[in-house]
């Protein structure tokens, strides 16, 4: 992150890092709050929101708005998340500052029609609909709902199809009012542009937007069910199954945060860390193995993925179990944890390798509050982490008897078997591929 | 600058290896700001060479001139498992130790395998390029085939058929799709390879295939990033100049005979909305009429501003999703439409409302905004492609590889500023022929469980 030319902006809330080898700007509006602000019984609203404003940027109809993006050799996404509402785009230089221009139409100026969302809304059940097909994400839609029951991260921010029917005209214009103000945005530019362009357009943002509060983020810290509990996602004619073993996982501000980080990348972070070698590598019983460490403004989840055939779904299943409980148990060897530092430290030369990698970095700490220091002394905090640390991480933030199991796969084939092989299961439930 | 490159070159291939001696070939334009270097070594390894240093790593590709339209009836998928097999165990060293001292250096590594070419990548930090190129010369002639890793791989190769195949509907039907369009030509046949082809592989077909097919002469490296040319063409040298050029089998080519009548194929899978996929014979990459065809299906079907997007999903709502794309292979390959319905609309109402844009195609040209429109599109997607080292490496592999010619992807987008709509015409009469296109149509099981479910 100690990038020569990096540069933040005096003015709040920008960030700028200039790269002038290729003529590509990279921008990303972002709100700091996003699916939390979903009303009760909307889930999908904000990404509605989000989208609709894409769609009638200054007044203008969506074909017309589809048409001038692309048309200048731009591309823009409204990505949604629990935390964070994200217009991401890249732009030819020579466009950028129609892109800009547009921008503050999607941002200040959208009309936000009621016909508009109507249509939107069916495109969006109808993708909805269409994610059925896709097995992995049906498996993390149902980690994250059942893993985090009660809590807002257990709603999706995709939404429901319930939800995104439930939602108004009137619902959306009031999240617009309050989510998109001056206060509630962080501006990321990078690429072939200089730091004064990139503040001309954050001005020009600024100014158009009415002023407003910035949201707090009061979401409660995410609480684990206790014991072992499946939930067996069943789907016909699944000739392999999609398992995600997990539980509560990391905090940025943890005081083992790294050293969790450390621990998770020698156990399944890479090809040559133990879950894959286990999995794969030994046995072929699945194409990928990895366990994952994600984080945001609470604490998120640990989760193991592997995809196994119908017929070493249970034993592949138990494998994990028992190598979960080992980790534990044993913790790191001395080797294990150098090589995990070494690959780590090294490794994150490619996280800083683009104008638009080492901004987003920037933009992670601005939106999901991390510590101070969290990306700039990155290296050399992973360097000082001890085995005492690691091992001590893993003991004190994952468990083995608390611990979810979602698994997608035809019941009537596997679901005897990967019920055998939780021990001290203490609750399992079947729900249809389709369910919401 | 040239002359200096001839006193360094003298000087190091006077103490090469046998095969290493290293000749300066030319020097081609990437872009405005980079050039390419290519040079070959005695044994007829191509190295590509592209100094960048906008950031202090080096991205290490090698590109094999063998894919799947090199294998056989009953050995399909030998391409692709043996690129896993790849990673596993060389001469000299314990196996897994190749993915170990690469993850230690902080590398990100993987490969792929398509119908044309089998390609491995390594990123790394610029200190340990002469761990790479150490590595990737020795798994070049030295890799070790053991019973026990070619039937655990077997099993892996066989997950990852499941996965992107057996139980993902897109896969499954591209796949039927292929295999209903070519009777003849090597392209009919999935790169994964039939599940018993997979299972009836045996170390003896690995052994062979690698004698066969893994040699210098059979290959190009391509370096991009941060490195000084000559301690680079030294490392490459003295790493490669051991391994001498093979003999390569002439390829039994068939040629696809032309297609006279429309084929279609119906299936049933486990999904909730009917689907449908189409595909047209398309030109070679290396057709002038490939560029304007893919311009044309950039104009139809690229982006939510495209006339089929427009057409299926926002105004007559039949679609959840629609897209095509012209097949990027050296012989020609498909143009592949996929199309999710909305519930309650059958895949036959996809079929007509596309085929109509298709004659619309077919009969009046597109409008010039709409040219003009896809080739902004076509830029921002070279451009954007050109970010990170890596990036700049698969996108000079892979011209390379298919074409022959590394910055072959600006001469296309140079290309494609000269097009008009008169190409565009040319290309939508001469290839959206019913005569010469495959359908498969897909009826979903599972229609309408979502509202039983809620019932």
């Amino acid at each position: 992150m100690s990038q020569p030319n990096a540069v933040v902006s005096p003015a709040p809330n920008l960030l700028v890092e200039t790269s002038h080898d290729l003529p590509l700007v990279s921008v990303t509006v972002a709100l700091r709050m996003g699916a939390l602000e979903d009303p009760p019984e909307g889930e999908g609203s904000v990404r509605l929101l989000g989208r609709l404003m894409r769609r009638s940027a200054g007044g203008r109809s969506a074909e017309q708005n589809d048409a001038l993006v692309e048309g200048i050799g731009a591309a823009l996404g409204a990505d949604v998340t629990q935390s964070t509402v994200s217009f991401q785009g890249s732009v030819i230089t020579r466009s950028l500052d129609r892109f800009g221009e547009f921008l503050v139409d999607a941002l200040a100026r959208p009309a936000l029609p009621e016909d508009e969302l109507m249509r939107l809304k069916r495109e969006t059940l109808a993708e909805l609909t269409e994610t059925l097909d896709d097995d992995r994400s049906l498996a993390r839609r149902w980690f994250r709902k059942r893993l985090f029951a009660g809590h807002p991260y257990g709603r999706s921010a995709a939404g429901t199809k319930a939800g995104v029917e439930h939602a108004t005209i009137d619902t959306l214009r009031g999240l617009y009012r309050r989510l998109v103000v001056p206060e509630n945005l962080v501006i990321a530019l990078a690429g072939d542009v200089t730091t004064e362009r990139a503040e001309r357009f954050a001005s020009e943002l600024a100014a158009a937007l009415k002023p407003g509060a910035a949201l707090a983020d009061r979401t409660p810290e995410p609480s684990m069910r206790p014991g072992r509990h499946l939930v067996l996602v069943d789907k016909p004619e699944r000739t392999q199954t999609q398992i995600i073993v997990g539980g509560l996982g990391s905090h940025p501000s943890d005081p083992d945060h790294f050293a969790l980080s450390v621990a998770n990348t020698a156990f399944g972070g890479t090809f040559t860390a133990r879950l894959m070698q286990e999995v794969r590598v030994k046995r072929g019983w699945s194409y990928g193995a990895y366990s994952s460490l994600p984080y945001d403004r609470r604490r998120q989840a640990f989760s193991m993925w592997t995809f196994p055939k119908a017929a070493d779904a249970a034993a592949c299943l138990a494998l994990e179990l028992d190598m979960l409980e080992k980790l534990r148990a044993k913790g790191l060897t001395k080797s294990e944890l150098a090589w995990s530092k070494r690959y780590l430290v090294r490794s994150h030369a490619f996280a800083v390798d683009t104008a638009a990698k080492r901004v987003g970095l920037k933009l992670d700490t601005a939106l999901y509050d991390l510590p101070p220091g969290y990306y700039e002394n990155y290296t050399e905090t992973l360097r000082a982490v001890t085995l005492e640390q690691a091992n001590g991480a893993l003991r004190e933030r994952l468990s083995d008897e608390n611990l979810l199991v979602t698994l997608v796969g035809t019941e009537s084939v596997v679901g005897d078997g990967v019920r055998a092989a939780i021990q001290r299961l203490a609750g399992s439930e079947v729900v249809r591929y389709d369910a919401e | 600058m040239a002359s200096n490159r001839a006193q360094r070159l003298a000087q190091l291939n006077a103490n090469v290896p046998a095969w290493g001696a290293v000749t300066h070939v030319e020097t081609a334009p990437f872009g405005n700001r980079l050039k390419i270097e290519r040079f070959r070594l005695k044994n007829g390894l191509e190295i590509l060479a592209c100094e960048d240093r906008s950031a202090p790593v080096v991205a290490y590709h090698t590109w094999f001139r063998v894919g799947s339209r090199h294998e056989r009836v009953g050995k399909t998928g030998l391409a692709h498992l043996f690129e896993h097999l790849m990673f596993n165990e060389v001469e000299g060293r314990a196996s897994g130790e190749f993915d170990r001292l690469l993850e230690e250096a902080g590398a990100e590594s993987n490969a792929s395998t398509w119908l044309d070419w089998t390609q491995y990548n390594i990123a790394i930090p610029k200190d340990k390029l002469g761990l790479v190129i150490g590595l990737e010369a020795e798994r070049m002639s030295k890799l070790v085939l053991r019973e026990p890793q070619v039937t655990s791989e077997k099993e892996v190769v066989a997950n990852e058929r499941r996965f992107r195949v057996d139980d993902d509907v897109e896969g499954a039907v591209s796949e039927l799709l292929w295999a209903t369009a070519f009777d003849k030509h090597a392209y009919r046949w999935p790169t994964i390879g039939w599940m018993a082809d997979i299972e009836g592989f045996t170390t003896g077909d690995c052994a062979d295939f690698y004698r066969t097919y893994y040699a210098p002469n059979n290959a190009t490296v391509i370096v991009v990033g941060d490195y000084a040319e000559s301690a680079l063409l030294e490392k490459l040298a003295h790493a490669y100049g051991a391994i001498a050029p093979s003999m390569l089998p002439v390829e039994d080519y068939q040629a696809e005979p032309p297609q006279t009548a429309e084929r279609r194929r119906e299936v049933k899978k486990p999904t909730p909305t009917e689907k449908l996929a189409i595909g047209y014979h398309a030109p070679a990459l290396g057709d002038f009429d490939h560029l304007g065809l893919s311009l044309l299906v950039d104009v139809l079907f690229g982006g939510r501003a495209s006339r089929m997007h427009q057409s299926l999903v926002r105004k007559q709502e039949l679609a959840a999703d629609v897209r095509a794309s012209v097949g990027p292979f050296r012989d020609p390959g498909l143009f592949e439409i996929f199309a999710s319905a909305r519930e309650g609309h059958h895949a036959e109402e996809l079929l007509a409302a596309i085929d109509r844009e298709l004659l619309r195609a077919r009969e009046e040209p597109v409008t010039e905004e709409e040219i003009e429109r896809a080739r902004a599109r076509t830029e921002l997607g070279l451009i954007a492609g050109l970010e990170t080292a890596e990036g700049k490496a698969s996108t000079i592999g892979f011209y390379e590889t298919v074409l022959g010619r590394p910055a072959a992807a600006f001469e296309r987008l140079d290309a494609v500023r000269r097009l008009g709509p008169s190409d565009l015409l040319r290309a939508a009469r001469r290839y959206f022929a019913d005569s010469a296109r495959s359908i498969v149509l897909v009826r979903a099981e599972l229609a309408g469980s979502a509202q039983k479910a809620a019932e």
